[in-house]
């Protein structure tokens, strides 16, 4: 501000208004790192720890991605762990079912080219890249649906690629998992 | 400045400059590779080396846990899409007298009239899956399923190239100016459908997903139906039955009838 005047009333109020203007856009910055260094310490999905590998080709034939191996198991534990796969335009299990109130594990690998693995109302959005498994943990809060989508275009049928996830009740889980040892919600 | 060398232990500025970013660096390392994947339990690491390689990405191959085994017999076929498309003359040769065994149900040039599928002209891998599939029970007909059951491998690859090379042909039912039903032109993304032509080969074709253009309407509704049902369950992974379970009655007619009209 190149004022001739000295001590000039305005010079004194734009000093002071600078300084408040300052004052708050710090306040927001500190405010705005803040949120996100919580965000981030709280609700943020980890990285994954491991970098695991499945032969894209051969799922079907050995390992934790067979067709009866899919779906939902109760672990020692009591957590839970889902497996599913991605593959040209659909997720097997079609529809995942968990309980809720319990620290549940996806892992899910492609069978063919990288597909999209979102749950829709969670934090779980990664990709499934084919000769890798992805591995994630949530923990639903209710019962409830949430769309699955394939976020990642895939192919020519991409857009009918998704499935859902079906949250219930942990004691109606518990109940269903006595019955069978892999669940899911597949009419 | 005096003209002491910049680089010299005897710089304390190099010597400070350099040992704070050092120490960054290890401090840094003993954080990112131990401290912190050894304070995740979920990781299950069995050591600091464990911890190291895991944090370096080092891949290992997913831990064998006991898997659930199959109730029923599910296809042990490999498929790529590079599968079986180079024939070779003398396979196609071969397959053209084995087929002899073939011709009084799937006909003489691989075109049936009973309701049996049609062959001529479909695509190499998915003859040698889906007779792969029946040899090894996974895929179960009374009629056909005895057919398969001694079929060599090399066999099998020779009637697939021999029916690969045969042309298809235009069934009785043609009939070019059928309106394509919604159910295959769009499919029904809503219901996790796809349009049957991103895999069926009329817009794209993912291996091992059969021709269907020309096929009797009753074969293909009798398939739909034991693939929704779960009667049928050779397909890898569900990818088939997905679909077909998610479609209503009508759907499966409208869309046998309009497969059996085209070329
Ligand atoms: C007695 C009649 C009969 C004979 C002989 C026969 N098949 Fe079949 N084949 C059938 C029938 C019926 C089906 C349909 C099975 C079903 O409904 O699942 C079929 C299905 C097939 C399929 C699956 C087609 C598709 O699109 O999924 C192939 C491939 C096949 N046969 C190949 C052969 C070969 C190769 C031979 C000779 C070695 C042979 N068949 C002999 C009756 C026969
Ligand atoms: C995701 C890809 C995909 C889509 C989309 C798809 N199919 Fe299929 N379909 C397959 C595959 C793969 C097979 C072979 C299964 C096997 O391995 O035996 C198959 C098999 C079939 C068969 C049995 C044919 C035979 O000769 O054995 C019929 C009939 C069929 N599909 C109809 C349809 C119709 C109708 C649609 C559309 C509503 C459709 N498919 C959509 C992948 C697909
Ligand atoms: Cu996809």
């Amino acid at each position: 501000m190149a004022t001739e005047t000295e001590h000039s009333p305005g010079e004194a109020v734009t000093a002071r208004i600078e300084r408040r203007w300052a004052t708050l856009s710090i306040i927001i910055v500190g405010l705005l790192v803040g949120m996100a260094a919580y965000i981030g310490i709280h609700q943020a999905t980890m990285p994954q720890g491991h970098v695991e590998t499945a032969d894209p080709k051969t799922l079907h034939l050995a390992g934790e991605f067979i067709e009866s191996n899919l779906g939902s198991a109760v672990e020692a534990d009591g957590s839970v762990t889902v497996r599913a796969i991605g593959q040209q335009y659909s997720f097997t299990p079609q529809c995942v079912v968990v309980p809720s109130e319990t620290p549940v594990t996806f892992r899910a690998t492609s069978a063919d080219v990288v597909h999209g693995f979102l749950i829709e109302g969670t934090n779980i959005n990664t990709m499934l890249v084919p000769g890798y498994v992805s591995a994630l943990q949530v923990r639903f809060k209710a019962p409830g649906e949430h769309m699955m989508p394939c976020q990642e275009f895939c192919g020519i049928g991409h857009q009918g690629m998704w499935g859902k996830v079906k949250v219930v009740d942990k004691a109606a889980f518990l109940n269903m998992a006595a019955a069978k040892r892999r669940l899911t919600c597949v009419d | 400045m005096s003209d002491q060398p910049l680089v010299s232990l005897r710089n304390p500025w190099f010597v400070a400059g350099v040992g704070i970013t050092v120490g960054i660096a290890a401090f840094s390392a003993v954080v990112g590779l131990i401290w912190l994947p050894l304070a995740q339990p979920d990781l299950k690491l069995s050591g600091i080396w464990d911890a190291i390689c895991s944090a370096a990405g080092v891949p290992r191959a997913t831990v064998q846990d006991a898997s659930i085994k199959p109730e029923f017999r599910t296809s042990n076929v490999v498929m790529t899409s590079e599968m079986l498309t180079k024939p070779d003359q003398v396979s196609i040769g071969r397959g053209a007298t084995l087929s002899q065994r073939c011709a009084i149900c799937h006909g003489p040039q691989g075109v049936s009239d009973a309701n049996s599928p049609n062959l001529a002209g479909q695509f190499a891998a998915v003859t040698y899956k889906e007779l792969n599939d029946f040899k090894a029970g996974a895929r179960v007909s009374v009629v056909m399923s005895p057919f398969a059951a001694a079929i060599s491998d090399q066999d099998m690859k020779d009637v697939a190239a021999y029916y690969a090379y045969l042309p298809r042909v235009p069934s009785n039912n043609l009939n070019a100016g059928l309106p394509a039903p919604a159910i295959v032109v769009t499919g029904a993304p809503m219901r996790n459908i796809p349009p049957c032509g991103s895999c069926h080969g009329d817009i794209d074709n993912k291996a091992g997903s059969p021709w269907l253009g020309g096929q009797s309407a009753v074969y293909i509704k009798a398939q739909l139906q034991s693939l929704a049902s779960g009667a049928r369950r050779n397909d890898i992974s569900q990818q088939m039955r997905n679909v077909a379970r998610q479609m209503t009655p009508e759907e499966i007619d409208q869309a046998a009838r309009y497969y059996a009209a085209q070329p």
